[in-house]
């Protein structure tokens, strides 16, 4: 069995001669030509509780949640966990959709890693964006109460004031592996400031063609759980950041990949940037957070981001090391990853890690994050 | 051409060792021909397999064309055999599988020194035309006869070791087979040594010798 | 052309002048080399369908179901995948082509399928397998079915037999044949199953326990069938390596005789002044030459052969395993190379004796062609001697076998079988020999019988072979013959008295407690048989450890089975074991018995849902045709402690009762839910499955006994010639030839005897291998040893037939002789 699905899918993946494989645009197809879907822009409203909700509508979507957190001694330890939605059509092209139909693809990550050790597990799962109970759901996002699962790798609201964000109050959880081997988390999230909209009124440019995602985060939780790691149960507290964001076309036809970062500063601030890598020049963006919520967003001319070193890892050559500067605010930054060996081997492989961010000049920390490189 | 130089040859019996060649010293020039006369069991047979390079002397030495036999390899000795000797056995050892013209031509074609003119005048002499495709079986022992001393003349060697080539043959065939091979190995310009106890059969060789007790001597005349 | 070129030339001319050994050569070898290669061919197809049947079911899966036999749904699904369990849905079942073939359609979501995660950078490409239209996975051999070529295949949507397409195909070698692949929806659209499943599958071992109100079933619980079957092609090889060890004893024969023909001719050449080792090599190119051609012939010849046998082969696996394996040959390209090797090697193990005397041979011994016969006598002795060790290996090996539990060693049980037929081989000629001498001896009162006994004596030397290759196949053939027929015997007895029910039905499990309930009321049945079945593992035997899977079955011993139902073994009389059974205890197949020294009086402890089960174990049973060990229990205990499904329904009928009218009742009232069979039907099809499964073993057997025949022919022609030369002189002295041919006839038909009265107790001797040891290790199950003095005649009248046939040729052609000619040849050198 394990031969045929693997074959199976090695067949899939590799197209096996038959229907010419459609052109790769950008990394993992992101490029792609996108009819039928809604557009992204400018325009876009943001209404919430209903945006926290999937949108079968747009091509792509994730809630990507990622922690920097310590034990007790003060070790620190990282997680990850994502749940992606990817529509095959658009839910209007939809004719009667059977039982096991298959218009939207659900993915799911779950990382846990601490100094060397770095657990990686991925979920699938079919669905479609035709109405259903969300208990017939191997995976969804329900609105009201704010729910999201694949199995039973959950991130849902613990509860929700009147007045509240549906997203203030979160329990994640999740596990893989069995045994020694096992893996996972279980964490209260709250949220300490507002939800944060990046760009202009939460659509975020991606290309000069006008691509983009709507993109929101909520910065500011603070967390204590447990995390589960070599059959283990670490107590953990620490800080976590959950981004959202979806689009039907989110790169340009000649991006390959982006650099990202998302980091909280010790003084309360948090900074999120990323550069675009593209064949026509970089597209260099972020937002500067204030401790009460507000945004500034950076542009070229806000932002320096320059890699120092780079490093191979599983066969990639990565950025490991970075200069980030925001000159207007006297900010030199050298921020970099606390244990190479992050990559993910996921069907989708990329690096995602947690970060140590310095002074440049005089080399006093200065606050943590997150980074994330794809498309090496 | 052939030099035997104190040459011993005995056989293990059940009786004990049984002394065959007691110190055989022999030469033959090129072109000379001699018969080796004896009674049976003499050893004449002995003699004509070692300068075949059949066999080899317990003592002594056997040179043939220059080459002390003992000392060249068995390849080596086959090789001379090839291309020195012809052979003429009394039993004939045709090549039962082969028609008349492909036995007549194989050893010269083995020795790689065929010559289509010489294999069609063998085969107008040995009075074997228009037989050339029957198969040996259809042959009368004298034609059997003629055409093993047609091959082992086809490729002209230089010497032509003949035992009782006419032992198996009636007298008066006999008599016409042997003026042919006489006549034959004068046109090769091959030399001549033909093992008989027929004095009919040596008379007209250069010379005679006879093989008694292990010595060769001249014959009485 | 060179000296070598000549001298090779001169050597092969030899088969110009005698193509009846030419001939005689490439038939041994062919005829060998098909049979082998033929059987290769079988078996490698067989391997390549097993590896892909494993590759798509088998390998690391185990399955869920639901206890209450309700079927499974998305539901299931979803709740157990919510809940954190690695399922995964899977949907099969059977839909018919346009032109009428049944193929199997398996409907699979590559998500959730334990493996390598799907999505990614071909993210798009997945979008085609699991969105409309939709793809379908099928291996090139299916497409026949589908009326497609490799060439229309890829994108077609062939029709089906109710007027629907099946998704575009594409093709994949690496699934077995008659079986479509594609997604899920595509499937639950095309079996008609809406949101029901066919089973949940999870990753071998991933389950830690069932989840509650589910039924797991350990990937290991299933046999692959590659294990099933390796016994049966083990068997079938032995038989492909008899017939190849046949086949060379002929190929040896011929070249025996080509080289003896041409000992003068070699001398000859080696006179003429090449070298002796030129000599060898050119005989070893001859071999080489004449072997790449016959194992060439050989292979294609067994590529034919194996297309003629896969449709039975494929039959019997079928019904005696269950597994399916494609009746298209499909052969690895590590089959012909093998093949080839195989062939090659043989014939240089049959040529080295030639080429050996070939380089040994003494140049001044010209003339004597007979050189080598005179060896004969002290040949004969080493054979004797080496016949004795093959027997002591026997022995050794019997000694072995018996101080071991039954079951174990298949492979010393054939090396025993081996070094029987050796040892019995190896010694005919020796005693042919002295059997000779002595009736020499007293028959010197007759002259002309005298005569023929010295002339067979002569003979000997180049008939020993021949009659070597007869006995072997005449007690293969006779040995085998007798296990078929005594397992029938068995079988059939085993079959009548199992089959107790008068109808068997096999309902839905939803419809069961409604038949039954209908059944209860109809007035001609006397009593119903429920049966019920389940899987589990045997943890311990006495408190031995074990962990072999076993099935569980449930019977009901009422008074009509256990009147019949044939036991091997039980404590304290049948009675009280049947009493036992209904209380509690177990009873176990002979299969399980045999693997784990299981004696009426043990106890095992299975593993059952809510922990260990622990069982006395009253009697033991014959399962003939049953893969799997079993432990059976009264259908109420098997509910009570296991995780049963239940199974059929038996039902025994009341004397008069009207069996016709009951099943048209059935069909009425419960349509075509259930499936009826009567006692015969069932009867018919088991001894259906039995004819088919021995079909190909008699095929073969057969096969092997008629090249053994074609090798004693061979050698008689091969010599036919000389042997009129040596009856001439008879034939001057006054013997006609009539009587000369009569005689012939005798010489050849006393040694067959002699043959065939040898292989008499060396066939029974490989049957009692087959039966106590063979079939124990192969199939688990022991039969008693039958002889049947039909088939010891049939064996005789077989060795004096072929013989009879193999000498008459020669005799006639010596009776149309002109007697002129007979003392021509004489006369020819």
């Amino acid at each position: 069995m394990r031969r045929l699905v693997a074959g199976l899918l090695v067949m899939l993946l590799a197209g096996c001669g038959e229907a010419p494989p459609e052109g790769q645009a950008g990394f993992a197809g992101l490029g792609a030509d996108a009819e039928g879907f809604r557009q992204a822009g400018p325009e876009v409203t943001l209404r919430f509780p209903g945006d926290h909700g999937a949108h079968p509508d747009y091509r792509l979507e994730w809630w990507y949640l990622t922690a920097n957190l310590e034990d007790a001694e003060g070790e620190p330890l990282g997680i990850q966990w994502t749940l992606f939605r990817r529509a095959g059509r658009p839910p209007s092209s939809l004719g009667e959709p059977g039982p096991w139909a298959a218009d939207q693809l659900w993915m799911a990550h779950l990382a846990v890693s601490r100094g060397a050790s770095h657990r990686v597990a991925e979920r699938f799962a079919r669905g479609t964006a035709a109405p259903r109970a969300p208990e017939a759901r191997q995976a969804g996002v329900t609105v009201r109460p704010f729910r999201s699962w694949l199995d039973d790798w959950t991130l849902a609201s613990r509860s929700e004031a009147p007045g509240a964000d549906a997203l203030d109050h979160l329990a994640v959880s999740a596990s893989a592996g069995r045994g020694d081997d096992a893996f996972g988390l279980r964490l209260a999230l709250d949220a300490q400031g507002p939800l944060v909209r990046h760009g202009e009124a939460g659509f975020s440019r991606k290309a000069e063609g006008g691509q983009g995602s709507m993109y929101v985060s909520q910065p500011f939780y603070r967390v204590a759980g447990e995390v589960v790691l070599d059959g283990e149960r670490v107590p953990v507290t620490g800080r976590a950041w959950l981004d959202r964001e979806w689009s039907s076309q989110l790169l340009g036809p000649g991006q390959a990949g982006w650099d990202w970062l998302a980091l909280h500063l010790d003084d309360g601030h948090k900074l999120m940037a990323f550069r675009l890598r593209g064949d026509d020049g970089d597209v260099l963006s972020g937002s500067w957070i204030a401790p009460d919520g507000a945004v500034i967003s950076l542009g070229p001319e806000d932002l320096r981001l320059t890699p120092l070193a780079t490093r191979e890892v599983a066969g990639h050559e990565l950025p490991l090391r970075w200069r980030l500067a925001l000159p207007e605010r006297g900010l030199d930054l050298e921020v970099a990853a606390r244990h190479p060996e992050r990559w993910m081997p996921t069907a989708v492989p990329y690096w995602e890690g947690a970060v140590t961010v310095r002074d440049r000049a005089t080399g006093e920390p200065r606050g943590v994050g997150y980074l994330e490189l794809t498309g090496y | 051409m052939l030099e035997f130089q104190g040459v011993h040859k005995a056989y293990a019996t059940p009786q004990g060792p049984l002394r065959v060649l007691a110190g055989v010293d022999l030469t033959l020039a090129p072109g000379e021909s001699l018969a080796l006369m004896g009674e049976s069991g003499s050893g004449k047979s002995t003699l004509l397999h070692l300068a075949a390079g059949l066999d080899l002397p317990d003592e002594g030495e056997v040179r043939l064309a220059g080459a002390s036999l003992a000392s060249l390899g068995e390849p080596h000795r086959a090789r001379l055999r090839r291309e020195t000797l012809g052979l003429v056995f009394q039993q004939f050892h045709l090549v039962p599988s082969l028609n008349v013209i492909d036995n007549l031509r194989l050893q010269a074609r083995l020795a790689g020194r065929e010559s289509p003119g010489w294999t069609t005048h063998l085969i107008e002499r040995l009075g074997l035309a228009g037989r050339e495709r029957h198969y040996p079986e259809r042959l009368s022992g004298g034609q059997q006869q003629r055409l093993a001393i047609g091959r082992a003349l086809a490729p002209r060697p230089a010497l032509l070791l003949a035992d009782e080539p006419t032992g198996n043959l009636d007298e008066t065939t006999a008599e016409g087979v042997l003026a042919l091979m006489l006549e034959l190995v004068h046109e090769a310009g091959s030399g001549l040594l033909v093992v008989t106890h027929s004095p009919a059969v040596a008379a007209p060789l250069d010379r005679r010798l006879r093989l008694s007790h292990g010595h060769l001597a001249e014959p009485p005349p | 052309m060179t000296g070598l070129g000549v001298a090779l030339a001169t050597l092969l001319s030899h088969y110009r002048r005698h193509p009846a050994q030419l001939v005689l050569l490439l038939l041994g070898l062919w005829v060998a080399g098909a049979l082998w290669s033929g059987v290769q061919a079988i078996n490698a197809s067989a391997r390549d369908s097993y590896a892909r049947a494993e590759a798509l079911f088998s390998s690391g899966l185990d399955t869920l179901e639901r206890r209450d036999s309700a079927p499974l749904t998305r539901d299931d699904f979803i709740a157990l995948r919510r809940a954190g369990l690695p399922v995964s849905p899977w949907l099969e079942g059977e839909i018919e082509a346009a032109g009428g073939e049944r193929l199997t359609l398996i409907g699979l979501d590559p998500l959730t399928l334990p493996g390598d995660g799907p999505l990614g950078p071909g993210g798009a490409r997945l979008g085609a397998w699991l969105s409309p239209p939709w793809q379908t996975r099928v291996a090139p051999e299916t497409l026949a079915a589908l009326g497609l070529d490799r060439e229309t295949a890829p994108g077609a949507e062939p029709r089906l037999a109710d007027g629907r397409r099946l998704p575009p195909l594409a093709l994949a070698p690496s699934l077995p044949p008659a079986t479509l692949v594609t997604d899920l929806a595509a499937a639950a659209r095309l079996l008609g199953r809406g949101e029901r499943l066919d089973r949940l599958v999870a990753p071998a071992g991933e389950l830690a326990a069932a989840p509650e109100g589910y039924a797991l079933t350990r990937a290991e619980a299933r046999l692959s069938p590659g294990e099933l079957t390796a016994s049966f092609h083990l068997s079938l090889t032995a038989m492909a390596l008899l017939a190849l060890i046949v086949g060379l004893f002929i190929v040896q024969a011929a070249l025996g005789l080509a080289l003896e023909q041409r000992l003068g001719l070699l001398r000859t050449l080696r006179a003429l002044g090449v070298p002796g080792r030129h000599l060898v090599g050119l005989l070893a190119l001859e071999l080489c030459l004449l072997g790449l051609a016959g194992a060439l012939a050989g292979i294609l010849g067994g590529v034919w052969l194996a297309r003629a046998l896969l449709p039975d082969v494929a039959a019997s696996l079928a019904s005696l395993y269950g597994t399916e394996i494609g009746t298209r040959l499909r052969l690895p390209w590590h089959y012909w190379l093998g093949g080839l090797g195989v062939m090659l090697g043989g014939l240089f193990l049959a040529g080295g004796g030639v080429l050996w005397r070939a380089a040994r041979l003494p140049v001044l011994a010209l003339g004597q062609a007979q050189a080598w016969r005179g060896r004969f006598h002290r040949q004969l002795t080493r054979q004797a001697l080496a016949g004795a060790g093959a027997a002591t290996l026997g022995l050794a090996l019997w000694a072995w076998l018996a101080g071991r539990a039954p079951g174990e060693g298949l492979i010393a049980a054939f090396a025993l079988v081996a070094a029987l037929l050796l040892a019995g081989a190896l010694w005919l000629p020796p005693l042919l020999a002295t059997a000779l001498a002595g009736l020499g001896r007293l028959a010197r009162p007759w002259p002309l019988g005298h005569w023929a006994l010295a002339d067979l004596q002569l003979q000997l030397p180049r008939l020993a072979l021949a009659m070597m290759a007869l006995l072997i196949a005449l007690s293969a053939n006779l040995g085998v013959g007798s296990m078929v027929g005594g397992f029938r015997l068995t079988f059939l007895d085993w079959l009548d008295r199992r089959l107790v029910a008068d109808l068997y039905l096999a309902p839905p499990p939803a419809r069961l407690e409604a038949l039954d309930a209908w059944l209860a009321d109809r007035p001609e049945v006397a009593q119903r048989l429920p049966t019920a079945s389940g899987d589990t593992t045997l943890q311990a035997v006495d408190g031995a450890a074990s962990g072999r899977p076993v099935e569980l079955f449930g019977i009901t011993p009422g008074e009509r089975l256990t009147a019949t139902w044939p036991l091997l073994a039980n404590r304290d009389g049948r009675a009280p074991a049947w009493t036992a059974l209904a209380a509690g205890d177990a009873f176990v197949n002979e299969q399980l018995a045999i693997a784990e020294g299981i004696t009426p009086g043990s106890r095992l402890t299975l593993a059952g849902p809510d922990g260990p089960v622990r069982l006395a174990v009253t009697a033991v049973y014959p399962d003939y045709g049953n893969p799997r060990s079993q432990v059976l229990l009264a259908t109420p205990v098997l509910h009570r402690r296991f995780d049963a499904r239940p199974g059929g329904l038996g039902v025994a009928l009341r004397p008069d009762a009207d069996t016709a009218g009951l099943t048209a009742a059935l069909a009425e009232r419960f349509g075509g839910e259930v499936t009826v069979r009567d006692q015969r039907q069932v009867k018919r099809l088991a001894v259906d499955v039995f004819e088919r499964t021995f079909a190909i073993t008699r095929a073969l057997n057969a096969l092997t006994l008629g090249v053994a025949a074609l090798a004693l022919l061979a050698s008689l022609l091969a010599q036919g010639r000389e042997r009129r030369r040596r009856l001439a002189p008879l034939w001057a002295l006054g013997v006609p030839r009539g009587r000369l041919a009569g005689v012939q006839l005798a010489q050849l038909g006393g040694a067959a005897l002699v043959t065939g009265l040898l292989a008499l107790p060396l066939g029974v001797a490989v049957t009692a291998c087959l039966v106590g040891e063979i079939n124990v290790a192969a199939f688990g199950w022991r039969l008693p040893l039958h002889v049947f003095p039909g088939a010891l005649a049939v064996t005789l009248a077989t060795a004096l037939g072929v013989a009879l046939l193999a000498a008459a040729l020669p005799a006639v052609s010596l009776w149309r002789t002109p007697p002129r000619a007979l003392l021509a040849e004489e006369d020819s050198p």
